[in-house]
């Protein structure tokens, strides 16, 4: 799989009168087949940082790849289809759409941009849902779901279209611990067997313990980038 | 996949599917019946020329429109019958008088005479009888429609016409005139209500030869006749509803109300679309970083709109036939040409897709970083 690279990426963001410099000028190499995790006070970035790795968000300066792809400067049509076929989401809240049954949730990150989800499709979709302990739920209406299978319907949907990159944003902390926990599993198993790049923001301690790699970040810079070793 | 999405977001968001569906059979519903009624009227405007099976008109010259012509000489026809252009030509005489009612009242009645045995610009259509009444001299028709006003008459009953003794011999269908009640009789018995000199005439109809070149024979008619209005049919008919039209203030009192019907409409679907598409803000941002373009969540926005305003249009026409089959019968005006209701769907259908701009345009404010938030 892919890696992605961020050279001097930076993102200010004007309140109102002057520009703040909430991300500075960051270079990160974020390899396939490693769970990182970043965590850092609230309000120093981490969130930021993700958009600007996911695409979400256009950076100020600075340059992002994957592999030898340059992602920068690409157009709000271009971006988008780099997201639907390289990108996973995975959000603090599941974020899924009422209205749509759980295999139509899934499948539209396939078929956001107008293409009919294969046979091949819906079977992965299925295969996820019983992989992440959902077999059945596939008709059902999100609603019906508990918080915790409402977020593992999100990381099937994440990774129904085989992401080389997963980007998650606090995922366990609406969560209960065991269910949490549970997320923090299949997402690591994402990263290490499916070889994917998984970066997780969090600050709970209780996710510390499944990084590959611990990346701290204050007041929009990068403190402490450790691997799993060199861990306490 | 994006009409699918589409098609479940309507289905889930009841209550403002509700509302835009509302919105749009009230554009379908309140124009297309005030559309039938106001080509009920044109198609009463015109009645007697739509229905004369003739191929030009002949009335005095500068007329406007059919009920306002000077009286014209019959001898004319005899320039007429000799042209080889000319398969026949026949006198109408048009005029207004009193009908004393069997409960001894009067009503105003619009008397057509017409000539045996063609009886061209007469009846058409009957409820009761048929064309061969009008063989006796007294006999004269009243529609289906007029027998309330006129104190129910029954056939073969006699009464009078302008003091005249006449005969109720058939009953007409369809026969409702812009200028009130229609009575055919023959010839001679409406001169002789309307007091008008022999050797005068209202009109005279004219049937072309089969094959004729109708252009030419026009111009023929023209020369024949200098000091004469030669119509084409359908002219004589357009101009008399577009003289009505324009003078009596149907137009523009039709025109407004169609128009607030359609501005009432489109302020209750784009206010409904709008809220729906606000509600649904968060949903739109997450298709955005899923990987949607902003094409994406504008094709499923104009699909939501697309399936609110088919259902609206089926509902929407299925009251109206509703209401019109109901109006047929009743002395409603109504009437809607074949391409009318394609023209009503087809506006309805832009009239909403303009509506839901305001709502297209918030949906397209969705930023896919607003889901990290
Ligand atoms: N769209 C924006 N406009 C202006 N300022 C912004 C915007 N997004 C973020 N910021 C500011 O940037 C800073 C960093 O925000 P960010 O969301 O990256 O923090 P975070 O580390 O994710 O915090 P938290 O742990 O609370 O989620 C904050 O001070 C925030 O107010
Ligand atoms: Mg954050």
């Amino acid at each position: 799989m892919a890696t992605l690279h961020s050279e001097r990426l930076a993102r200010d963001f004007s309140d109102g009168t002057s520009l703040r410099r909430v991300l500075f000028p960051t270079t990160l190499t974020l390899h396939p087949g490693e769970l990182t995790v970043l965590s850092g006070p609230s309000g120093s970035g981490k969130t930021t940082l993700l958009s600007l790795l996911g695409l979400v968000l256009q950076p100020t300066e600075g340059r992002l790849r994957l592999d030898d792809r340059d992602l920068t400067d690409l157009d709000e049509a271009d971006a988008a289809t780099v997201r639907r076929q390289a990108f996973g989401f995975v959000f603090q809240q599941p974020m899924l759409i009422e209205g749509l049954s759980v295999r139509e949730n899934i499948l539209l990150a396939i078929g956001i941009q107008g293409e009919r989800p294969s046979a091949a499709h819906q079977a992965k979709a299925e295969a996820l849902l019983a992989d992440l302990g959902l077999a059945g739920t596939g008709p059902l209406q999100p609603r019906l779901l508990s918080g915790g299978m409402k977020q593992r319907v999100s990381i099937a949907r994440a990774l129904v279209k085989d992401p080389a990159v997963l980007l998650c944003d606090e995922p366990t902390s609406a969560l209960d611990a065991e269910s949490g926990q549970a997320v923090m599993r299949i997402l690591k198993r994402v990263a290490l067997e499916e070889r994917r790049v998984v970066v997780v923001v969090s600050h709970d301690a209780r996710v510390f313990p499944y990084a590959d790699r611990l990346l701290k970040i204050e007041n929009g810079q990068i403190v402490a980038d450790a691997r799993e070793r060199y861990l306490p | 996949m994006r009409s699918l999405v589409a098609l479940r977001l309507v289905l889930h968001d009841r209550a403002s599917t509700a509302g835009a569906l509302l919105g749009v059979v009230a554009i379908v519903f309140l124009v297309g019946q005030q559309l039938s009624v106001f080509f009920g009227l044109l198609s009463f405007m015109s009645v007697l020329v739509d229905h004369s099976g003739a191929d030009a008109w002949i009335m005095s010259r500068d007329t406007r429109n059919l009920d306002a012509g000077k009286l014209i000489p019959a001898r004319y026809l005899d320039r007429l019958v000799g042209l080889p252009e000319v398969e026949w030509a026949e006198p109408i005489l048009i005029g207004s008088n009193l009908f004393r009612t069997p409960d001894g009242s009067y009503e105003t009645v619009r008397l057509v005479g017409s000539r045996r045995p063609r009886y061209a610009g007469g009846p058409w259509r009957f409820a009761a009888g048929d064309q061969h009444a009008l063989l006796d001299l007294e006999a004269i028709t009243v529609d289906q429609i007029d027998l309330p006003k006129l104190g129910r008459p029954a056939m073969a009953d006699l009464t009078e016409i302008g003091d005249r003794r006449v005969r109720l011999a058939a009953i007409t269908q369809g026969a409702r005139g812009f200028q009130g009640t229609l009575v055919f009789g023959t010839l001679e018995k409406v001169r002789e209500i309307i007091r008008t000199p022999a050797g005068q005439v209202s009109a005279i109809v004219v049937r072309f030869t089969p094959g004729t070149d109708r252009e030419a024979a026009l111009a023929r008619l023209r020369v024949v006749l200098p000091y004469a209005s030669v119509f084409r049919t359908e002219d004589l008919s357009w101009l008399t509803r577009q003289y009505y039209v324009t003078n009596t203030g149907i137009g523009g009192s039709f025109g407004f109300s169609t128009v607030i019907a359609v501005v009432i409409g489109v302020v209750i679907i784009s206010l409904t679309m709008y809220t729906s598409v606000l509600g649904r803000n968060r949903d739109f941002a997450v298709m955005r970083a899923l990987g949607g373009r902003r094409r994406d969540i504008a094709f499923v926005v104009c699909a939501e709109t697309l399936i609110i305003t088919g259902l609206g249009l089926f509902l929407g026409f299925v009251m109206l036939a509703g209401l019109l089959h109901f109006a047929l019968d009743s002395a409603i005006p109504c009437y809607l040409p074949a391409p009318v209701p394609i023209v009503l769907a087809v506006g309805t259908l832009l009239v909403s897709l303009l509506a839901s701009l305001f709502a297209l345009r918030t949906a397209l404010q969705a930023e896919p970083a607003q889901v990290f938030h």
